[in-house]
């Protein structure tokens, strides 16, 4: 399974059709409208890192931990549904021990008390992540202050940063580089970017951008809805 | 005439320890007359509020036991039960749910949401109770009661909606803003029970207007009526009530009042949102288990005409003898009249039958469908059925956790030793939580339970109510073992000693199971084994289970295939095989790599921000394992799994470490192997104990 998810899942897909995949001291981020499944499809490029064995934050601005970690479980159980596997104890330990969950609720997400936590974890229980998703960030809001301290994060902790981004059906701006909304003004800190679309043979993963790197043709792949993985 | 049942309202009352929730039950007693005088937990005048009625919980100023108490309310019944707020006492609100119809859960206008709601809440889902919420204490320093909405809708999931907002906070609370009627509510006379209705004040118009249609907008989902009632702009109070209660009842919308109990602010109003939104007995599906149909679901109907189902859900010792609290769920009980115990078969005559009111009892002549009651002189265990015999049904069983932690404990003297025993008997027909037993080897008597504090809290009694003075050991974690590869076993019993002989062979496999308890499967072909013999197979195997081979733990987690074996056509019997099984057992156990597990608590510390370094150190310390960290407003909460061994003096250690400012919730999540090291540690320990047990 661990295999399969690499190769077809969202993050594999990624590494193949772009250059160098996202990368350390890099933000990347998804942009979908509402109920298409950037959450999923975040938790999935998750999954891939927390079976390679990597650490990992998922920093929620909206949910309760139990809620994350209940995402995750459906998501792991749709995966195991269509993919089966024979190490399920092994994986479920590697989920576990990789993966810390952040929640800021109530509008208590303040950036440095992201830094204090991520110092806490390090310093006290030794817990260095190589990756952190953030979900639930209002990117029709967001400064571009906010996000180039997300960068010098990404830098100075060597990181690499998952975002979600929120578009809607009735804004269409989209800028002279092709990015669209909410992303459109801040896509200069983003080093690669991606958009989930709803087609009716499944969902079109797009690649956007890809650092500075031209754009290949077999860059957009279709997912399948349930369970992420490449249909064709 | 209106329906009895439909006037009828079974509640709990379940918080965050000191969130008030026993000072609200002191004055929801007293507004509904059935008390005269009001005192508060940690009463000056040295009473104690009436709901807390063992000398214990008066003291600690917490509530430990449920009890139970009627009063009456603008023509309606309501029974409440008040629950305790300690994580270690689960089972007490387990119970209690079980056999409520809603909740109240109360929660501080300062502190919100804390883990101890997380996992009260928890069980309330899990016994699908409706409830509203009471925000309490809005008169406090630090009161943000929209933010604890916020708390709920997040932290809880709640569809939660505010049905008041408050005049005031902290020291400037003064009454409430009704939203259903627009109209101020004061609380005036010495315990606010004369309720003062005004306008709005003109500074609160525009949030009362904006809080309304949040109001609406939530309930109309409920109710085609009220929505079509916004659109032409003829919403009335009815309409709005039978909304929220529609809502309500379906769990998907949680009505929220506010108030301050201990300034007799909001009471009442919360008394009527009790009737209006939270269900009657009969708008309740319960369901019972039918014993001569193997378990199958059988439907209550809430009918007092019905033949008799009744839940005994609380065992209390009086003066006057054993009390037992019962939930009728159909039908009715009559004073003289006859009960039957569906688990002894036996049948008990209705003596002396009561409502209680905290410690003091009413008699009635008779209970009906929905009633809670209470009856002298019955001999039975927390958890048994009743009926008049025409049925032959079981509650759905409560779940009952097994214990985690045990204690030994050790009469002083002779007079002790006997009071000791009649202490023990008696808290295990209470809780079944609560075991105890006599050590073997050792001879020690062994107490085991959910946490430090639940044995506690019953050494205590036992001295306090039982006279019973006794030493207690070091706490002991309650170990298991597993095996951790799969191993072929052949063995064959056989026994030749004058007489008829004994023979049996058994052939197959043992392996780990990830379901946790013990699975047999019988793959024997060809009849080596006659089918007769199979169950006498799987009872030796079974009997082995109980102690298992590596330091003598039960062991859990293991699947055993029978697939080959033989018979001898005189020799063998039930007898041979079950012996065989044991022989196979012992062959083939130490040869699977058996492991000691150990129980691995949920533990969830709240604490201000700042201390989140502290705390994290202390939980990695205890091998803990960190799940999250979530933080809302200056506070952070850290959920982990730590071992119980490790757990022991956690409590003196977190608040050391934070200044007295955290507090944690710790339950039991699951059993997992004891690293290398520790095993050998727990092995030395075993073995020291088993020997000092023998001297």
């Amino acid at each position: 399974m661990i295999q399969d998810l690499m190769k077809f899942g969202p993050l594999g897909v990624l590494e193949k059709t772009s250059h160098k995949g996202l990368g350390k001291g890099h933000l990347g981020v998804l942009i979908a409208r509402a109920g298409v499944g950037k959450t999923a499809c975040l938790i999935h490029i998750a999954l891939s890192k927390l079976f390679r064995d990597q650490k990992l934050v998922h920093i929620s601005l909206e949910n309760a931990p139990e809620k994350v970690s209940s995402y995750y479980n459906v998501i792991f159980s749709d995966l195991l549904q269509s993919l089966g596997t024979s190490h399920l104890a092994e994986m479920r330990a590697l989920i576990q021990q990789n993966r810390m969950i952040l929640s800021f609720l109530n509008q208590s997400f303040e950036i440095r008390r992201l830094r204090e936590n991520l110092a806490n974890l390090a310093q006290r229980i030794q817990f260095v992540p190589e990756t952190l998703i953030v979900d639930g960030i209002d990117f029709s809001k967001v400064s571009e202050d906010l996000l180039e301290e997300f960068q010098e994060i990404a830098r100075t902790s060597q990181v690499e940063i998952w975002f979600s981004a929120l578009s809607h059906k009735h804004i269409a701006d989209t800028n002279e580089r092709g990015i669209p909304y909410p992303c459109n003004h801040v896509d200069h800190l983003f080093s690669i970017i991606l958009q989930l679309e709803p087609s009716q043979s499944g969902i079109l993963l797009k690649l956007l951008k890809d650092h500075e790197n031209p754009i290949a043709a077999e860059a957009h792949v279709r997912l399948d809805p349930q369970t992420f993985m490449v249909t064709a | 005439m209106v329906d009895r049942i439909q006037q009828l309202r079974n509640i709990g009352i379940s918080a965050h320890i000191d969130s008030g929730k026993t000072t609200l039950t002191e004055r929801i007693l007293y507004y509904t007359k059935r008390i005269f005088a009001v005192h508060e937990v940690r009463g000056k005048d040295g009473v104690g509020a009436k709901m807390d009625s063992m000398e214990l919980e008066k003291e600690r100023g917490i509530t430990i036991s449920s009890a139970a108490t009627t009063c009456q309310w603008k023509g309606y019944t309501i029974n409440i039960i008040d629950t305790p707020g300690h994580v270690d006492f689960t089972i007490e609100v387990e119970r209690a749910l079980r056999v409520l119809d809603g909740s109240i859960l109360v929660l501080c206008a300062v502190g919100g949401v804390q883990s101890q709601s997380l996992t009260v809440d928890r069980q309330m889902n899990r016994y699908k109770v409706p409830r509203a919420a009471f925000i309490n204490k809005c008169d406090r320093a630090g009161a943000n009661p929209y933010r604890v909405v916020e708390q709920l809708r997040h932290r809880l999931n709640h569809n939660a909606v505010l049905m008041q907002i408050p005049i005031g906070l902290e020291v400037n609370f003064s009454g409430l803003v009704d939203l259903v009627s627009m109209k101020a509510l004061y609380f005036r006379g010495p315990y606010g029970e004369e309720i003062v209705t005004e306008d709005i004040p003109a500074h609160l118009l525009d949030e009362a207007h904006e809080r309304r249609d949040e109001l609406l907008d939530k309930a109309s989902m409920f109710s085609d009526e009220l929505m079509e009632a916004i659109f032409e702009d003829g919403v009335t109070e009815d309409l709005i009530h039978e909304a929220v209660r529609q809502g309500s009842l379906k769990r998907a919308l949680t009505p929220v009042f506010l108030g301050s109990a201990y300034k007799n602010m909001g009471v009442q109003p919360l008394l009527d949102g009790v009737t209006y939104y939270l269900p009657s007995p009969k708008e309740v599906e319960n369901a019972a288990l039918d014993l001569d149909h193997e378990g199958q679901g059988v439907s209550l109907s809430s009918d007092s005409d019905a033949p008799l189902v009744a839940l005994a859900f609380k065992l209390e010792v009086t003066p006057y003898g054993q009390l037992t609290y019962l939930r009728i769920y159909q039908g009715s009980i009559k004073k003289g009249g006859e009960l039957t115990n569906t688990r002894t078969k036996k049948r008990l005559k209705v003596g002396r039958l009561v409502r209680m009111h905290a410690d003091e009892m009413e008699e009635i002549s008779e209970g009906g469908a929905g009633d809670i009651v209470a009856l002298f002189g019955i001999d039975c265990f927390s958890g048994d059925t009743f009926t008049d015999g025409r049925l032959n049904v079981a509650m759905t069983s409560i779940f009952v956790p097994e214990p985690v932690i045990s204690l030994s404990v050790t009469p002083k003297d002779n007079t002790s030793s006997t009071k000791l025993s009649k202490a023990l008997n008696r808290f295990i027909r209470e809780d079944p939580t609560f075991r105890s037993h006599v050590d073997q080897e050792s001879g020690e008597t062994i107490i085991s339970g959910m946490g430090e504090l639940h044995l506690d809290i019953y050494v205590e009694r036992m001295k306090r109510e039982f006279g019973a003075e006794v030493q207690t050991g070091m706490p002991q974690v309650a170990y298991r073992e597993a095996i951790s590869q799969r191993v072929s076993f052949d063995y064959t019993h056989k026994k030749q000693t004058g007489g008829a002989g004994q023979y049996g062979r058994v052939a197959g496999f043992m392996e780990p199971s990830e379901e946790g308890g013990f699975e047999f499967l019988n793959q024997v072909k060809g009849g080596a084994i006659p089918t007769e013999f199979i169950p006498a197979v799987e009872k030796g195997f079974q009997s082995c289970l109980e102690k298992g081979l590596l330091l003598g733990f039960p062991v859990l987690g293991m699947r055993v295939v029978v697939n080959d074996g033989q018979f001898h056509a005189v020799d063998s019997s039930e007898m041979a095989f079950r012996q065989a099984a044991v022989g196979a057992f012992k062959q083939a156990y130490p040869k699977a790599r058996p492991v000691i597990l150990e129980p691995i608590m949920k533990v969830s510390v709240e604490c201000p921000s700042e201390f989140q370094g502290n705390v994290l150190t202390s939980i990695n310390q205890r091998r803990g394992l960190i799940v999250s960290a979530s933080e809302d407003g200056v506070f952070t909460t850290i959920d982990g799994e730590v071992p119980l061994g490790e757990m022991f003096g956690y409590a003196t250690t977190v608040r050391s470490l934070t200044q007295g400012k955290a507090e944690f919730t710790m339950e039991f999540n699951r059993y997992s192997k004891v690293p290398d090291a520790i095993a050998e540690k727990v092995r030395t320990e075993f073995e020291a104990r088993k020997k000092g047990g023998k001297k």
